[in-house]
């Protein structure tokens, strides 16, 4: 009458979902923290480059 | 969060304002400091909450201990519930201050908010089959949750089909969310009473419609704390991700700006 | 002339230019309800129960597929930028829209009763009936114009209103099968069905007026 297997695959599908969801969370977060780091560094290295671009002539 | 960009025209506005502000400051505080808060809070009280509802509560009469199931189940719908309504919040702040980081908002709570569904129906799937003999039932709550799934996972559709950064796109998947959410009362009426035309004796006797013993109650109410950090916690990581995600597509379009602007030049 | 009607004009105008457009709305609804027919006569001979439910679902892909070409056209040709910078107001250019398909959806649905009455052997053409397809019609009319102003910019649009829609017209789904099963003489479980379908047209032609001027904003 306690079905403990259904009470174990209520929580295992649960719990399996919850941590899931939340590796491929920082998962993102980490490839987009480091795009967004990589863009700042182009962005610095263009800005420098026009900097230098505009003193040669 | 931020405040209305527009002009105050009146003192009184601006002391209003100024009230306003001092009133949220304790909130703003807590939400600077939820990635040092949120984490060990959550993990503390669903830890809590596992020992509750698997050691602590005692073993239900009639349903034995498959009963457990309901210390995660109810807590879920109800979160599921507190995403929903910030993606309407959200979405009419959007429409109100065009401001997209409201959508990122949005789409991180509707995000989270469908996860929540999804588990709703899941745990509730697997308590029925024992409970009531099926995995699935046309009963109201089970169908208006099914529809709840449907909506929110339409809008996170309709909203990966477009950019990011499309303004459009953003107010359009916003009127969705707030028909989608003002639909809800109207959807839970109709199907309510399309379901009490077979009633099924054994769905009468859901959980809600009994008096809880105290120690289960007390359960439950700890199922709850735990469940809604938890969902405050993966809305605040989710809508960081956006944010960046937008943050980038503004640099990656300024870095094509410049070059296109040099090649041009040069 | 004042702008609203001459953007109602217009759009009677496009009704009839388009009608090509409307002609394969019709001819999709006459098709689903003469293989429903086929089919549902292959499964059962008690086919009047089921007749509400084909009736709707028919009815509801017919507008979606309709609606879905609304603005289509406009956004194509770039005519909803000028009509956006007009003098008319936001409410009227939805409501011409609204009417404009609500004609063209009103005309397919009796051409698909008439199909029905002949194909399922049951009287269709009552008052009741007629009352209740109307009132159902502008609720989800009202509903899929406004969703069908999705930019053009979106990919699959035609995929996604359906996908949008569908789970919003669940009560309107519901009501008035259960309403239309009513006037067939058919168990309804006694609710208020009818008054339920004329609260949510209500709710979602209100709420679609006031909502327009938000998706449609350049």
């Amino acid at each position: 009458m306690d079905y403990l297997e259904f009470l174990f695959a209520g929580f295992a599908v649960f719990w399996a979902g919850l941590f899931v969801y939340l590796l491929w969370l920082q998962a993102r977060l980490r490839t987009v923290q480091r795009e967004l780091q990589r863009l700042e560094e182009r962005l610095a290295e263009s800005e420098r480059e026009e900097a230098k671009e505009d003193e040669a002539p | 969060m931020s405040a209305r960009t527009q002009p105050a025209d009146a003192a009184s506005r601006g002391t209003a304002a100024r009230l306003v502000l001092a009133a949220l400051r304790p909130v703003v505080a807590v939400y600077g400091a939820r990635w040092t808060l949120l984490p060990p809070l959550t993990g503390a009280a669903m830890l809590a909450m596992l020992v509750g509802a698997v050691i602590v509560a005692p073993r239900e009469a009639i349903e034995g201990e498959v009963q457990r199931i309901f210390y995660i189940h109810v807590p879920s719908a109800i979160a599921a519930y507190l995403c929903f309504s910030v993606v309407f919040a959200a979405s009419v702040a959007l429409l109100w201050t065009r401001n997209l980081r409201f959508d990122a908002v949005a789409r991180a709570a509707a995000g989270v908010g469908v996860l929540f569904t999804a588990l709703t129906l899941a745990t509730g799937a697997i308590w029925g089959k024992p409970i009531w003999g099926v995995w699935w039932a046309w009963d109201a709550r089970l169908t208006t949750t099914l529809v709840l799934l449907l909506i929110y996972s339409g809008y996170l559709l309709a909203r990966s089909l477009s950019d990011r950064g499309d303004v459009q796109a953003a107010r359009y998947a916003a009127v969705f969310a707030i028909i989608g959410f003002i639909d809800i009362p109207i959807i839970n009426l109709s199907v309510h009473w399309w379901r009490t035309l077979h009633p099924d004796p054994i769905v009468t006797r859901l959980p809600g419609d009994m008096a809880l013993p105290t120690s289960m109650l007390v359960v439950l109410m700890l199922g709850m704390a735990a469940i809604m950090l938890l969902a405050l916690w993966l809305m605040a990581l989710r809508s960081e991700v956006e944010q960046i995600g937008v943050r980038g597509d503004d640099l990656r379009g300024e870095i094509d700006r410049r070059e296109a602007q040099r090649s041009g030049a040069g | 002339m004042n702008a609203t009607t001459a953007v109602l004009l217009k759009d009677l105008r496009l009704l009839w230019r388009q009608r090509s457009g409307w002609l394969s709305a019709a001819t999709f609804a006459a098709i689903s309800v003469l293989t429903y027919s086929f089919a549902l006569d292959l499964a059962t001979g008690e086919v009047k129960p089921l007749l509400p439910g084909v009736l709707w679902v028919t009815f509801l892909f017919a507008g979606i597929i309709a609606s879905g070409r609304s603005f289509a056209a406009e956004a194509e040709q770039g005519t909803l930028d000028a009509l956006l910078v007009a003098p008319a107001p936001r409410s009227a250019i939805y409501g011409a829209k609204l009417i404009s398909n609500l004609i063209a959806l009103l005309l397919i649905e009796v051409a698909v009763l008439v199909m029905a009455t002949i194909l399922f052997n049951t009287a269709l053409l009552s008052a009741e009936l007629i009352a209740i397809m109307v009132l159902g019609t502008l609720g989800y009319v009202s509903l899929t114009t406004l969703l069908s102003t999705l930019g053009s910019r979106v990919r699959s649009r035609e995929v996604l209103i359906p996908v949008l829609a569908l789970p919003l017209l669940t009560p309107l789904l519901i009501a008035a099968v259960r309403a239309t099963g009513g006037a067939l003489d058919l168990p309804t479980g006694g609710e208020a069905w009818l008054p339920l379908l004329a609260v949510f047209t209500a709710w979602s032609a209100l709420g679609s007026v006031l909502l327009f001027p938000f998706v449609a904003e350049q």
